[in-house]
């Protein structure tokens, strides 16, 4: 069982490495495409069904500086998968280095208890949570941008800030009322 | 011209669409290059239909010919109502040796010895295969041309394509086809679907088969490789495994269009948690059906993607195995996992 690890590498110069994981391999590729085109700094993307990585590509794995969970709030198993790979990650990234991202959350189908219990996950875990539109390209470009402000920063290429101060910021809250019935 | 031709025209006017009518009825070739000009299409279909009716009395055309109109559009567009597929048994000694014109005399032949009222009518299309259109009448009535049966039957191959076929037919039609192929039986191959050509590849093979291999090919033409040097794929070979595993069970490239799978099952119900339910001792009876409208494809991408677990459970990948869409499950003896899947004749 290998745990990956935030510091266990040297960054690279005006590098930025990113970990998509999403059981459905959908929304990851079009997201990578759009990552790679930032020019400010160079983009790595590292795509992955679930953790734990195997062990082989070890060697030629950056620094991976955030993880980015997908969740498709119309799939059971996406939400389980995410939640099980997130036990193969060093502590050290839930400062900040992990966020969660959610699609399909407006599809009339999903139960709202999924969507309750993604938002008790992330906020258990002090992470941010953004929600994504997956089918349209301007959807795609701007789950690209938010996630890109996060990378940046976790990355530490934004002078005065770190990684633990923006999610602190950022980081999902549950409301005390969520398991009170709604009145709707 | 009486009521019923004109009933017939009326019922092919309505089925074929205002484009396909000019080709449909140029391919027909009983209209005069005149008449056909005078074809406005513009028109509405039931002008159209009117102008049509009239050429008819002018040109003296009986029913004989209209069918011929019918089964030219049927040919063409196959993919219209229930496809059923039987299969031809133990062939005799000369069944490989059965060409056109004997399978047609002699089919002609024995339906007409079961049945006295009966229009056959045969085309040998393009592919080789044979199109026969039945139209049935009883003892007091004359054939019905309004309800035609449709018989593929690629002549050499054990396979038998029917549509719109009634229980009462049945066995007249099967024992036509058993004797004029010379067989000894025909059984259902419990393969239906609404495209014909889709059946028809999955019978005949006729589609892109994957075969297990050692040294693993080159997927890279069929798998979207990572062209970018900065996105790293971590589970590719988990990834191009499973989509290896998909393909050999249910086929790579296009696969051919599926509607439905159903499984009867008569198993006993098995829940540790659920007491009342496992003890009963008669089965438990209930139908699963899969839909899509790409089901063979659908199976595929759930396999490739992870969903469904590779390797494919048997139950699945016997789909295009088998060549069939319907499956009764029952208990095999008394083990406790022993599901197979028995065939139904």
């Amino acid at each position: 069982m290998s745990v990956l690890n935030p510091f266990s590498k040297l960054p690279g110069l005006n590098t930025a490495n990113i970990l998509l994981v999403e059981s459905e391999e959908q929304f990851q590729q079009s997201l990578a495409d759009a990552l790679v085109e930032e020019t400010a700094a160079t983009v790595n993307v590292r795509l992955a069904k679930s953790l734990p990585l195997p062990l082989e590509n070890e060697e030629d794995r950056p620094r991976i500086d955030l993880v980015a969970f997908i969740i498709n709030l119309t799939s059971e198993l996406s939400f389980q998968s995410a939640e099980a790979s997130l036990k193969f990650l060093d502590p050290g990234y839930f400062l900040g280095k992990v966020c969660f991202m959610v699609t399909n959350a407006r599809n009339t189908a999903v139960p709202t208890e999924r969507l309750d219990a993604v938002r008790k996950l992330a906020a258990s875990l002090h992470c941010p949570l953004l929600f994504a539109e997956d089918q349209t390209p301007d959807g795609v470009t701007n789950a690209t941008e938010r996630l890109l402000s996060i990378l940046k920063v976790a990355a530490g290429l934004v002078p005065m800030t770190t990684a633990l101060y923006l999610s602190s910021l950022t980081r999902c809250t549950v409301p005390p009322d969520i398991d009170q019935p709604s009145f709707d | 011209m009486d009521t019923s031709n004109k009933r017939l025209i009326q019922r092919l006017m309505s089925r074929i669409p205002i484009k396909m009518l000019r080709t449909t009825l140029g391919k027909w070739g009983r209209l005069t290059e005149v008449q056909l000009k005078s074809m406005n299409l513009t028109q509405s279909k039931w002008a159209l239909t009117e102008k049509l009716i009239a050429i008819c009395e002018e040109n003296e055309l009986e029913v004989k010919h209209l069918t011929e109109l019918e089964m030219i559009y049927i040919i063409d567009n196959p993919n219209q109502g229930m496809w059923h597929t039987f299969q031809l048994m133990d062939p005799e000694d000369d069944a490989q040796s059965v060409e056109l014109t004997q399978f047609k005399e002699q089919f002609k032949s024995h339906i007409r010895e079961l049945v006295r009222q009966v229009s056959v009518k045969m085309k040998k299309h393009t592919d080789e295969a044979v199109w026969i259109r039945i139209a049935w009448g009883d003892a007091f009535s004359r054939p019905n041309h309004l309800k035609p049966t449709y018989v593929v039957h690629h002549l050499q191959t054990p396979y038998v394509f029917v549509t719109s076929l009634t229980a009462k037919q049945k066995p007249l039609l099967s024992q036509a086809l058993v004797l004029s192929t010379r067989h000894q039986a025909i059984k259902d191959a419990n393969l239906s679907g609404r495209k014909l050509t889709a059946i028809r590849d999955l019978m005949m093979r006729q589609y892109q088969q994957v075969f297990p291999t050692k040294y693993p090919s080159p997927l890279t033409e069929h798998n979207p490789t990572v062209s970018n040097p900065h996105i790293g794929r971590e589970q590719a070979e988990p990834a191009a495994n499973r989509l290896q595993m998909a393909c050999e069970a249910f086929g790579g490239g296009m696969l051919p269009q599926l509607q439905s799978a159903v499984y009867k099952l008569e198993t006993k119900f098995r829940d540790q948690t659920n007491k009342t339910m496992t003890e009963r001792e008669e089965p438990f009876k209930c139908v699963v059906k899969f839909a899509s409208t790409n089901l063979l494809e659908s199976l595929r991408n759930c396999a490739s993607s992870g969903i469904a677990s590779t390797p494919v459970t048997p139950l699945l990948s016997s789909i295009p195995l088998k060549g069939r869409n319907y499956f009764v499950i029952t208990d095999n003896g008394p083990g406790p996992s022993s599901k197979t899947d028995q065939p139904q004749n």
